[in-house]
């Protein structure tokens, strides 16, 4: 293969991952809204909207900034980040 | 001695655009993480008034602006996409689709300030609104910037300013308004929903 056929298909391959990203980001946002109807419980609603904020903030660190092919640091701080502050907000909430 | 392959794979993680640009976007989540945790913590000392305060917000307006952030930031991305393909006049078509939802964005939050202020509601009534009104048109200013921000890197793109690899401005400008958007899937369910 040569090498401009191998970044051709690595830009292919960004294109359907965003794609996909997309997708899967409105499909939790939308979950996400109507999770409170679904669930009595407001502790399981709150945990629940959290980790959905966690996984779509993968999806956006990951894809849509390509921290995924970044130096292991920053994807690191990003990914702790995302799931962090969520999770203060979980313990202040649940406290 | 080193393997060829895996010393191509450690060169092969660069991180994207400028390296001032992502201390910048660190310094802004950490702003609006006090900000976020700030609110949480008012919630909790006065959960009657924001649980009334939230029940006044319109859910499905902020449903609506979730969309249009992300839908920009895809179109965002994928501009990316046909930059690194040398495709500088299809990236600055989608960064246009990605502002007109931007647009969107903006028409919205207005309505939504609009409503509130017709009901009398100001960033005045309680603690409630003021953290809403300031925590919300705080991220209104990073989507206008946003949008400064992508119009640069669009005409720059026009006059054919990112060849020969030399996209660093590009990739700045993209990662800003992912910021943004990252900031408002935190917001949204925090203000809106929980």
């Amino acid at each position: 293969m040569h090498k401009g056929e191998k970044v051709q298909n690595n830009k292919a391959i960004n294109m359907t991952a965003a794609t996909k990203g997309w997708f899967l980001l409105i499909t939790l946002s939308i979950i996400a809204v109507y999770l409170p109807e679904f669930v009595d419980s407001r502790s399981v609603t709150i945990m629940g909207a959290l980790v959905i904020v966690a996984l779509k903030g993968q999806q956006i660190v990951d894809i849509f900034m390509e921290l995924n092919n970044a130096p292991k640091l920053w994807r690191t701080l990003f990914l702790s980040y995302i799931v962090l502050v969520p999770l203060i907000i979980t313990v202040i909430y649940l406290a | 001695m080193s393997n060829p392959s895996i010393t191509a794979q450690v060169s092969d993680k660069k991180l994207p655009g400028d390296l001032a640009m992502w201390f910048f976007i660190l310094a802004e989540l950490t702003v609006f993480a006090i900000f976020f945790i700030g609110f949480s913590v008012s919630e909790q000392l006065n959960a009657e008034m924001f649980s009334l305060g939230k029940a006044q917000l319109h859910q499905t307006a902020g449903l609506i602006n979730t969309i249009a952030l992300i839908t920009s930031s895809f179109f965002v991305a994928i501009a990316l996409t046909q930059i690194h393909k040398a495709k500088a006049k299809q990236a600055v078509f989608l960064l246009l689709t990605a502002k007109a939802f931007a647009i969107i964005y903006i028409s919205v939050k207005i309505w939504e300030y609009i409503s509130l202020f017709e009901q009398g509601i100001t960033i005045e009534t309680n603690t409630f609104f003021t953290l809403y009104f300031l925590i919300t048109a705080f991220h209104l200013m990073h989507v206008l910037l946003g949008m400064v921000i992508l119009s640069f890197i669009a005409y720059s793109a026009w006059q054919g300013k990112y060849q020969n690899d030399d996209i660093s401005g590009f990739e700045s400008g993209t990662s800003y308004w992912h910021m943004v958007d990252l900031l408002w899937i935190i917001l949204f369910p925090l203000i809106y929903v929980i």
